[in-house]
């Protein structure tokens, strides 16, 4: 099995395809745990998460458990979940404080910045002299870092800086830190839900507005009748739709304009104090960019949807055809208490498996990873809108002073349903897939 | 100490609730509900304790009035939404009633439930599991829902989650 056989990349030729496989084949996804989600950075949690000394939290990163702490000197740490004794499972709990984190198998103690404490019984244990040359403290995570409250981490050294790998994503990163003023946070509660399909079908879908008005036509028919939508009546201006490329994997789909889907119907606009707060910060051509709906996938497991309300995901794959979705709801601090119930509302009705929406996209990967064991079929073809699509009008990008980051914008809006941003993604993906 | 009227009347709204989900007569459903009852799906922010405030947490599923409700089973009837397309055939079961008369006339209650849910499609099976507590109203039609809060055991959610699985 040749991962370098899975991609076929020729842009002169009009051709991007992925084989099957990549969904399907279970040691392309042993790969992707060793190469990908084991071996680069991957969205682990917000600092906020972690307000105060000894606050820890348990992840995943690939298949290895691991726990983050902010020690006490206020450091935020990030190690494997694994006492170094026999390699238990060190802590069980999801979140929480702890000063020292004890196994609870022979009682070896770390404290929080993963320093051993105690080793029971050392005194009496005849320990040969190379033991006590060791060191038994918890191992920390290669690269641990974070970039405007976001908290990245990989377990390979073998990485560039978190500045360079977010590249021009930092931008499409700060259009959405830049709405707090006093930082992000998670609204407390947590919806998690798995669907049986490959990761990267949750992947593609973050940068798919091809399937929305089909995917969520039902959702769309509920919203219309609505009284309040029937009486908004046409949307104002034109309605324009595209995508941002950027490089290590990055992408964003954005649109502008379509009905339902403006001001008004956006959590920060309720809160005409903030809104000025971040107007004033950003100005007025970077709010209108906030304002319109975005979804960022920053590669390989994060994404974040700014449209309705305010999303964070973040997935682990369980197996090649399985896997595991967590999401919250991110907002401001200190947004106003009406602001942040509209936010609420607009968030589970959307987003969580039980809103109107996402449990269609669920079911659509599912149908998808049994449509994709049809191998027979061949090649598919779903990853060429866009490809000829013509350079784009500066003038709507120049807010976000991008310079390599492939642009596109099309006026024929909702209709558009570019697949470009999905390319950036398995560039990354094989470059990282064919590293040894 | 319940009372038995109360978990009587509880039980009967209960059992039928189930019936009317089984056989997915959601009409006769949807009138289970008063317009302005609240059903309420809290999320948990921990391994013990579950949000409580709507209106600044987290929900798996709120609202505030039946039109939420009413909204959920036009998408299952749409025909559009690929969830439904099969819908699973589930089977309710609710015991461990307990009913109370509350001081206004109404009537508390708690249970438990469980939900089989079968996917035709993929030959597969969950199940969901948890708590009911209840607000009940008695109107000229009898009695009906003001308020019910399901409370999921079990929220590592298989895809879907909705009214028919609760």
């Amino acid at each position: 099995m040749d991962a370098s056989q899975l991609i076929d990349d020729r842009p002169a030729a009009g051709v991007f395809r992925v084989h099957r496989s990549a969904f399907t084949d279970p040691r392309v996804f042993e790969l992707e745990m060793a190469r990908i989600f084991e071996a680069t950075w991957v969205f682990v949690a917000l600092e906020a998460e972690l307000p105060q000394r000894h606050d820890f939290l348990t992840r995943q990163i690939g298949r290895q458990p691991v726990l983050l702490t902010r020690d006490g000197a206020g450091t935020l740490r990030g190690f494997l979940n694994s006492c170094r004794h026999k390699g238990t499972l060190l802590c069980p709990f999801r979140a929480g404080n702890r000063q020292f984190h004890t196994c609870a198998y022979h009682g070896w103690v770390y404290d929080s910045a993963g320093r051993n404490v105690g080793i029971t019984d050392q005194a009496s244990g005849h320990y040969p002299p190379a033991f006590a040359q060791e060191s038994h403290d918890l191992v920390p995570l290669a690269r641990l870092d974070s970039y405007r409250g976001f908290v990245f981490a990989s377990l390979s050294g073998d990485v560039p800086s978190l500045d360079e790998h977010l590249g021009e994503a930092r931008t499409l990163l700060d259009l959405i830190a830049d709405q707090a003023p006093d930082g992000l946070e998670y609204i407390p509660g947590e919806a998690s839900y798995t669907f049986d399909g490959n990761w990267k079908l949750q992947f593609e879908n973050g940068l798919d507005a091809y399937h929305f008005a089909t995917t969520h036509a039902a959702f769309v028919d509920i919203v219309r009748q609505r009284p309040r939508a029937a009486a908004a009546g046409p949307a104002p201006g034109p309605i324009v739709s595209g995508t941002v490329s950027a490089a290590h994997g990055h992408a964003m789909s954005w649109s502008v304009g379509a009905p339902g889907q403006g001001r008004e119907s956006r959590p920060l606009v309720r809160d005409a104090a903030l809104l000025e707060a971040v107007r004033q910060r950003v100005g007025e051509a970077r709010l209108d960019w906030m304002l319109r709906q975005r979804n960022l996938t920053i590669f390989p497991n994060l994404q974040i949807i700014d449209i309705q309300s305010l999303q964070l995901r973040t997935w682990q794959p369980l197996a090649v055809d399985r896997t595991r979705m967590s999401s919250r709801c991110l907002a401001p601090r200190g947004e106003s208490p009406q602001a942040r119930r509209f936010r609420i509302r607009q968030y589970e009705e959307f987003f969580n498996a039980g809103g109107l929406a996402t449990s269609d996209d669920n079911v659509m990967y599912a149908l998808s990873q049994d449509g994709l064991a049809a191998h027979a079929a061949g090649d598919m073809h779903g990853y060429a809108r866009g490809m000829a699509a013509p350079p784009s009008a500066a003038d709507t990008f120049a807010p976000l002073a991008l310079g390599e980051a492939r642009c596109n914008a099309s006026s024929a809006g909702l209709a558009f349903g570019d697949e470009t941003a999905i390319h950036p993604g398995y560039r990354e993906w094989r470059r990282l897939m064919l590293r040894i | 100490m319940p009372d038995p009227t109360a978990t009587a009347i509880a039980a009967d709204l209960l059992h039928r609730e189930c019936r009317y989900l089984d056989t997915r007569d959601w009409a006769a459903w949807l009138e289970l509900y008063a317009p302005n009852a609240v059903y309420w799906v809290p999320a948990w922010r921990d391994e013990y304790t579950q949000t409580s405030d709507p209106d600044t947490e987290i929900s798996q599923i709120y609202h505030d009035s039946r039109s939420g409700l009413v909204e959920r089973v036009m998408r299952v009837q749409s025909g559009k939404s690929v969830t439904t397309q099969p819908l699973p055939r589930t089977t309710h079961f609710v015991s461990n009633i307990e009913g109370t008369w509350e001081a206004d006339g109404a009537i508390g209650a708690h249970a438990c439930w469980m939900v089989q849910v079968h996917d035709p499609r993929t030959e597969r099976q969950h199940g969901n599991f948890g708590r009911y507590e209840l607000r009940l109203g008695e109107t000229n039609a009898g009695w009906v829902i003001a308020r019910k809060i399901v409370r999921l055991q079990n929220d590592r959610v298989p895809a879907l989650i909705d009214f028919y699985t609760l």
